[in-house]
């Protein structure tokens, strides 16, 4: 029986546009379908998108995409409870190269996926797939209200909350330990405020990220990024620690990061012009499914894809690369006309020689530093103490570093050998 | 800012017809944690006398709830025909 289309991407986020553009453009007949309408604006991101993958389907996206301001300063940084210790990382190379932008999803997505109709995908929004249809154990299609249309493949890009893939059995339930929390807000700022509170050209922007060391055990980060008229801003907390020491709303973890000493000024004059929140695949290589089968591949969030390590936080280069690679495959098993497990684990092998799979596995070990909960008390306190010492006069006699070292560890009760063991296992695993 | 102006700031399609989630009351009734209250970052789930409630009309389709209930009652589904949150920025 001829299937109705070659290939159905069902979510139109990053990873399903790119994988619908790839396929399109090399002649496949595609269904791009997605939940919302316009297509993807139900997507929610911190907002930094690294585009060096875009630029394989889209070699024109920095002068064609809806982004807001390249990035040109980054900034890492620990709060505590009175101070931030932050390290400003501003550079020429940013500016000369533009790879980093911020954006908003909802100007964004509904672009790339205008690209996907433009390269002959045909992209139907405001449907949520209701189930895959099976037969004889291989994935054949979508169904909707009872209505089923075809497909030699699926591709799975619904995003972090993978319904489809998890009700036909192809990826267990998420779990606290493969996902944080993210709440984030748009604050409108004029541009003017914008360019002379963060020292910004009109087109060049700031994206800064914290570890929060004044939230206890929460494990909790927040971020900082520069949009054209508005400031997105957020935290992140992992399931885990939020269920552990649940004691506080997720949305009150936002407006304490808001309140902090050294972000409340910089919000000042601001309003809040949205309110919204999202998953985040945190769980890394362990929480990778199994990625193809008959009929099926599985990229983006859906397949766990994302990097973070506490300061860097990444998910949409992987949503490129991976939805790309994926529609290469489907073309090279569109011209086998083999659309089985065998032939579509090509996808797995480019993921293999991909950075997204090698990232994956170079930091496997990476949760044991981001669920350290010395990093997120302990150490910016530490750090504090030390700068306090060292550049706050007080009329008392100084101190050597070492011995400054030695009473701050005494002062929070940390032993030389855990924070020794702490250190060497960071220095391994980062 | 309280939550519920936060929220007001956010558009919604709301589909009066069909809610995409629903708890079990008999479940949440014994719940000895209640931490979806703590976690839904849209307060869809508050505790009043020590009762569960829950309303789907706020949800901004995170999913979180769908894994912090550990005890069976969530029943997560996303909305029908593009209803639901609709970003304006995202």
């Amino acid at each position: 029986m001829m299937s109705d289309y070659d290939a159905i991407v069902v979510g139109a986020g990053n990873a399903g546009s790119a994988a619908a553009i790839t396929m399109a453009s090399k002649g496949l007949s595609v269904l791009l379908i997605d939940r919302s309408d316009p297509p993807g604006t139900k997507n929610l991101s911190g907002g930094v998108l690294w585009g060096n993958d875009l630029a394989k389907i889209l070699p024109k996206w920095q002068s064609e995409a809806p982004l807001e301001r390249f990035i040109q300063d980054k900034k890492i940084g620990f709060l505590t409870e009175k101070s931030s210790i932050i390290i400003d990382f501003k550079t020429k190379i940013f500016e000369e190269n533009k790879v980093g932008h911020t954006v908003l999803r909802s100007k964004f997505d509904p672009w790339l996926a205008k690209k996907a109709k433009e390269a002959g995908a045909t992209v139907i929004p405001g449907i949520t797939v209701e189930s895959l249809v099976k037969k004889d154990g291989k994935v054949i299609g979508v169904e909707e209200s009872g209505d089923v249309v075809t497909s030699n493949v699926v591709i799975l890009a619904e995003g972090i909350n993978p319904r489809l893939a998890i009700e036909a059995g192809l990826r267990p339930p998420l779990q606290d330990w493969e996902v944080s929390v993210g709440v984030k807000e748009i604050i409108k700022l004029s541009p003017q405020k914008i360019e002379d509170r963060f020292n910004l050209s009109s087109t060049s922007g700031l994206a800064s990220e914290y570890i929060m060391g004044n939230l206890g055990e929460l494990n909790a980060g927040a971020f900082f990024y520069t949009n054209k008229d508005s400031i997105s801003l957020g935290i992140v907390a992992p399931m885990e620690r939020l269920r552990e020491n649940g004691v506080i709303h997720t949305y009150d973890i936002i407006e304490q990061f808001k309140e902090h000493p050294s972000i409340a000024p910089l919000i000042d004059g601001g309003t809040v012009a949205e309110y919204g929140a999202h998953m985040i695949p945190e769980g890394g290589l362990e929480m990778v499914p199994q990625l193809f089968g008959d009929g099926y591949m599985i990229v983006g969030d859906s397949a766990g894809f994302g990097f973070s390590n506490g300061l860097v936080l990444q998910g949409m280069n992987y949503a490129f690369l991976s939805g790309i690679l994926a529609g290469e495959a489907a073309v090279e098993a569109k011209s086998r006309n083999d659309f089985s497990s065998s032939s579509l684990s090509a996808y797995k092998r480019k993921l293999d020689n991909s950075y997204v799979l090698k990232d994956l596995r170079t930091f496997k070990d990476i949760r044991k530093v981001t669920n350290n909960k010395s990093m997120y008390t302990t150490y910016p306190k530490m750090l504090e103490s030390i700068l306090l010492e060292m550049l706050w006069e007080r009329g008392q006699p100084k101190k050597k570093v070492r011995e400054i070292l030695g009473s701050c560890a005494a002062d929070l009760n940390v032993g030389k050998l855990k924070t020794a063991t702490d250190f060497y296992y960071m220095y391994r695993r980062m | 800012m309280d939550i519920k102006e936060r929220l007001g700031k956010t558009k919604y399609d709301i589909d009066k017809s069909y809610a995409h989630i629903t708890v079990d009351d008999r479940i949440c009734e014994k719940c000895p944690h209640h931490f979806c209250v703590m976690a839904c970052p849209a307060q869809c789930y508050t505790l009043q006398d020590g009762k569960l409630n829950f309303q789907y009309e706020d949800c901004v389709e995170c999913g979180t709830c769908s894994i912090a209930c550990d005890q069976g009652s969530v029943k997560w589904n996303f909305p029908k025909a593009g209803k639901g949150v609709i970003y304006k920025y995202g």
